[in-house]
């Protein structure tokens, strides 16, 4: 009598696990709502110029417009969120290439004394060779941050590398129409960016 | 100045080569080991020194999977790492110890245990060891169990606890150290083992190798490393549970065929089917 009862808790329980990694999966989910965090009043895109890893002058709002565009502020030496955010996108962008004619991803450094326009392309590179590396002034970095309503940075003491730089930690997205509906916060999941690309490509 | 911690778990930074030291790690090792060679020496039957030195390798082996540096980057970097760690318990780790272990220090461990009776059912049923075995890996390699546990040393302590004891029930039926507790017949005891380990496994390795985004938060949030991809790395996670699992278990299964077939031919067997020493 007792080993047909444990036989059947163990199938119950093998099923049930089932289920459960296949929620985790976020594969079976997913319908047309937005899984990054969803703005109470969209945003408009900020507008400033600050200067391309050529050297050239980079007018963000004029140079993305009608784009689907992905705006980040971080620094080569971050140790975790700001290479895992790039790569979480190259890997996006490298499994679905259609995206990426009608969308820019840019990197603004927020460390200009440490951060080398030729320094932050080699860095890019590594995550998309058309991701776009910006630099500037403290001055003009400082009106960046705060025309995308960005925290502006700041340094913090390490004894390891002299200073860290405290910076948003979330990637801001304007949809093609100029707004911005939605942040990304570190911990968006590669199925949330293949979820909302799409949505948010379609808002022209 | 080296860093030191219980046990290997997610860390939130680059990795780096700089060693950490994982002192409940080295106990867990250590005090089995002492406590075997103690044992053997004072108990009046001898233990083969063929016997200790499977039962050392399976330590060493469950040693090298846990520690630094495959244990740190398998509980927070790499799901291909992670894996690896499952094949060496599983198929290296458990079956050496097992091996290793004298039947009169088994009788004496499960009876402390408790699991004589546990131990009994799963040596004679195949069905539930391999029930009890696929359970276990499916629930210790879903996203849901890896993603939470991962997240802290006891939850990575106990997910490596979990694995070993997927491995003791693994083989349990095909070398328990206590014959009667083995399963006798040897075309059965093939049978289980291509079914228990081939079948429901590849499941897991498929999602693994064919998924077009990554399964686990852990690794895929987790700083890169040289870069490889997240989606790459949990590639190789599935082709590694692929390849390995034959190699392995397909050579053992190979084995006891040819040894029951010679021993049949031989008229080795006391009834036709039963067992034969591995």
């Amino acid at each position: 009598m007792r080993r047909p009862r444990t036989l059947r808790a163990l199938v119950i329980a093998v099923s049930l696990l089932s289920a459960c990694s296949g929620s985790a999966l976020g594969v079976f989910g997913g319908g047309g709502d937005l899984n990054g965090v969803v703005l109470d009043e969209p945003t408009e895109k900020p507008s400033f110029v600050l200067t391309d890893t050529s050297g050239d002058p980079y007018d963000f709002a004029e140079e993305t417009e009608g784009r689907l565009t992905f705006l980040y502020f971080g620094y080569l030496s971050c140790p975790d969120i700001c290479p895992v955010h790039m790569a979480q996108l190259g890997e996006v962008f490298e499994r679905n290439p259609e995206w990426k004619e009608d969308s820019a991803v840019v990197f603004v450094s927020v460390d200009p004394v440490r951060d080398k326009p030729e320094e932050i392309r080699a860095w890019l590179d590594g995550f998309g060779t058309d991701f776009i590396g910006l630099t500037g002034t403290e001055e003009q970095l400082v009106a960046s941050q705060e025309a995308a309503v960005a925290g502006v940075a700041y340094q913090v003491p390490d004894e390891n590398i002299g200073y860290t730089v405290a910076h948003a930690g979330q990637v801001f997205v304007y949809a093609p129409d100029g707004k911005g509906y939605t942040q990304y916060p570190f911990g968006t999941r590669q199925t949330d960016w293949d979820n909302d690309l799409p949505i948010l490509m379609n808002r022209q | 100045m080296t860093e030191i911690a219980f046990w290997c778990t997610a860390l939130a930074r680059p990795w780096t080569w700089a060693w950490i030291a994982y002192p409940g790690i080295w106990l867990s090792a250590i005090l089995p080991a002492v406590g075997y060679m103690r044992a053997i020496r004072r108990h009046e039957a001898p233990t083969s020194s063929r016997q200790t030195g499977l039962l050392l390798a399976g330590v060493a082996i469950y040693w090298v999977a846990t520690d630094w540096p495959l244990g740190t980057l398998g509980a927070g970097y790499l799901a291909s790492a992670h894996m690896l760690q499952y094949l060496l318990y599983t198929l290296g780790a458990a079956p050496l110890i097992l091996l290793g272990t004298p039947e009169w220090m088994t009788r004496s461990v499960l009876r402390r245990l408790r699991a004589t009776g546990i131990a009994t059912r799963i040596g004679s049923s195949l069905v539930l060891a391999a029930l009890v075995y696929n359970l276990l890996m499916i629930g210790t390699h879903a996203p849901i169990t890896v993603d939470a546990l991962r997240a802290s040393q006891f939850g990575s302590f106990l997910m490596d606890v979990l694995w070993l004891l997927a491995g003791f029930v693994l083989w349990w039926p095909v070398i328990a150290p206590i014959r009667e507790m083995r399963h006798r017949s040897v075309p059965s005891k093939v049978a289980y083992l291509f079914l228990a380990t081939t079948v429901v496994a590849i499941l897991p390795a498929s999602f693994l190798t064919f998924a077009n985004f990554p399964l686990y938060s852990t690794y895929e949030l987790a700083p890169r490393i040289g870069g490889f991809s997240s989606i790459s790395d949990q590639q190789v996670a599935g082709l590694i549970m692929k390849l390995v699992t034959p190699i392995v278990v397909w050579a053992t299964m190979a084995t006891m065929w040819f040894r029951w077939a010679t021993a049949e031919r031989d008229g080795n067997t006391g009834a036709s089917g039963h067992s034969v020493s591995l």
